[in-house]
């Protein structure tokens, strides 16, 4: 029972990272709330469904066409609203918020125009297989999920800490003042961070569709859940977002192993918990951990 | 706008229904959009999660019409409950700011949605009918064109009065506004436990009127959506903006998407009026308004 929860915890956590790291840079790098996050993870649903029903792409395979499309989708986006909505110095603004609501909504009835409102789902020769680990039944979708999920976060993180330009994000997030005035291209950075971020949606959309059906309307659950785990993270490291996925997993598979709260409600909870985040602890985690150890300190 | 609350309660004497329920409609928005308007436009809090407050008084009616209450009777109890509500929800997320706040507020308007659609005295999915002796359109339709001017007249006297001032105070600045000394907090719950009431009412009056209700329709998302858009585009903080924007808002909806090639294009107009909005007149209808009085005002 323990390693099948710890199994499923890690397993879900690995797609929860993905998903959550595209709001976390945007936010970093230009203090935006992007709602449009949950537009462009079901738009990536849809991309991947296109390309497997019409070309027989693999949806796995199919991630070497999203990334690269949604990261042109989100420079685009970047250019033609990004720019003029980036937030001023330390809070975003209630008006970055709403236009890219507004985009959210455009996208979602685009999806309804070219596809339907009709629930569809990518069914693959592997996706009702599973594989033992450790004499717990794993679906072979949800374990290449985590797979692909870790590499890309692997990939970012050699971006963010080996490159120029991974320094030249670090620096903006940190503070954008400071990073101009030593050469750092705000603009360009934050138009990449924009299309990195998108890119990030894209590729959760596409895996989220390997594991479950989708309509266009697909997407708010898993935004919401997304900022319970920056908000969980302490909204901007690569670090704090792998704490806040992993703790949002193990409360969900924990709930469903160990307690009678149905599936249906799960989601409830962790809008609950994104909830108590955001008031309990607005620094996240590492602020929540910074405090005690201060406390421990003045003893 | 007196002369349009005249016309309105002498309408049943020569419009014919079709016309009336256009008119109960407008109403509706108007009711809604000047009650969100109190807390999101007076003191700049937008609150995604309107969606629970008619709910809660739709559920209140229905609830209490089934153990054989008369139905206006359980409106004001609706309202009590819709503001007890208020403040429980209040208290903790009006610690936050800005867009931090929007994002609760969406968190808590989903939480009670799945939560609703789960337990069993709301009728599950199914939902829940009025007894069916209950439907009197007349008096229905008084009570909601009287409820509007109520809430307008309302909305008139607070921006006029010292609470209305504190608001505006706290929108403008909060810290300044505490530096001054306005409990920021008791203003901001104030004004919250207000609307919620109104707005409760009048989703207790929507139970009357539609007889059947279920979490899918008065807990949905797209109806905290409209709440919000009605004030945004006609103009934040003002009095007529909420009716102008009631006005284009139920008008788009009654009569434009009831054009079958447009039904499934109110996700375009909502999101695109949003964008467009927000990114070139932040004060909405009343802003250009404004800019042509100012114009003419130069020739």
């Amino acid at each position: 029972m323990l390693t099948s929860v710890i199994l499923n915890t890690l397993l879900a956590a690995g797609l929860y990272a993905a998903m959550a790291y595209g709001l976390a840079i945007i936010y970093g790098v230009m203090r935006i709330i992007n709602l449009a996050h949950a537009g462009l993870m079901m738009l990536g649903a849809y991309v991947a469904f296109a390309l497997f029903s019409r070309f027989a792409l693999d949806p796995f395979v199919g991630l070497v066409v999203v990334a690269p499309l949604f990261f042109l989708i989100g420079v685009v986006l970047y250019v033609a609203i990004g720019k003029r909505i980036a937030g001023v110095g330390s809070t975003p603004s209630i008006e970055s918020l709403l236009v890219l609501f507004g985009v959210w909504l455009v996208m979602q009835n685009l999806a309804y125009v070219i596809w339907t409102g009709d629930t569809q789902s990518i069914l693959t020769g592997y996706t009702m297989k599973s594989i033992e680990v450790f004499g717990v039944r794993l679906g072979i979708p949800s374990v290449l999920v985590f797979a692909a999920s870790a590499l890309s976060l692997v990939v970012l993180n050699v971006i963010l800490k080996r490159t120029y330009l991974g320094k030249a994000i670090r620096a903006v997030t940190q503070n954008r003042d400071a990073a101009l005035l030593s050469g750092v291209n705000a603009d360009r950075i934050s138009a990449i961070a924009f299309g990195l971020g998108s890119a990030f949606a894209g590729i959760a959309g596409a895996m989220l569709a390997t594991l479950m059906a989708f309509t266009p309307d697909f997407g708010r659950s898993f935004l919401l859940k997304a900022f319970c785990i920056i908000v969980l993270g302490g909204m901007e490291s690569v670090t704090g977002v792998a704490v806040g996925a992993l703790v949002l997993a193990a409360l969900e598979n924990g709930l469903a192993a160990y307690t009678s709260v149905s599936t249906s409600l799960q989601d409830a909870v962790s809008f609950a918990l994104l909830f108590i985040a955001l008031v309990a602890f607005p620094q996240g985690l590492p602020g929540l951990f910074a405090r005690f150890e201060r406390r421990t300190a003045a003893r | 706008m007196t002369l349009l609350a005249l016309f309105a309660l002498t309408a049943p004497l020569f419009l014919e229904r079709g016309a009336l329920n256009d008119l109960w409609n407008l109403a509706f928005a108007v009711i809604l959009a000047s009650a969100w308007n109190l807390l999101g436009g007076f003191a700049g809090q937008v609150s995604l999660g309107y969606s629970a407050f008619l709910g809660i008084g739709a559920y209140t009616t229905v609830l209490l019409s089934l153990q054989n209450v008369d139905p206006f009777l359980t409106l004001p109890l609706g309202a009590l409950l819709a503001a007890i509500f208020s403040v429980v929800i209040g208290l903790p997320a009006f610690r936050l700011r800005g867009p931090y706040f929007t994002i609760a507020t969406i968190g808590v308007g989903e939480a009670v949605r799945v939560w609703a659609s789960t337990v069993e005295f709301t009728g599950g999915s199914s939902g829940l009918r009025m007894p069916a002796e209950s439907f009197h359109f007349n008096a229905n339709y008084f009570a909601m064109i009287g409820l509007a001017v109520v809430t307008v007249a309302i909305a008139a006297w607070v921006k006029r009065s010292a609470f209305g001032i504190a608001l505006d105070a706290i929108k403008q600045d909060i810290d300044a506004a505490e530096a001054v000394g306005i409990n920021s907090t008791r203003f901001k719950l104030g004004a919250h436990a207000l609307s919620a009431a109104l707005v409760a009412i009048a989703g207790g009056l929507y139970a009357i009127n539609f007889q059947y209700i279920s979490p899918a329709s008065v807990f949905d998302f797209r109806l905290s959506l409209s709440i919000v858009l009605m004030p945004i585009i006609g103009g934040l903080g003002t009095i007529a903006g909420p009716i102008f924007g009631a006005l284009i808002v139920s008008t788009l909806q009654i009569k434009l998407l009831a054009i079958p090639a447009l039904r499934d294009s109110f996700l375009f107009v909502y999101g695109g009026l949003l964008i467009v909005v927000m990114l070139f007149e932040p004060q909405g209808f009343v802003g250009v308004g404004r800019r042509l009085g100012r114009l003419a005002h130069v020739r």
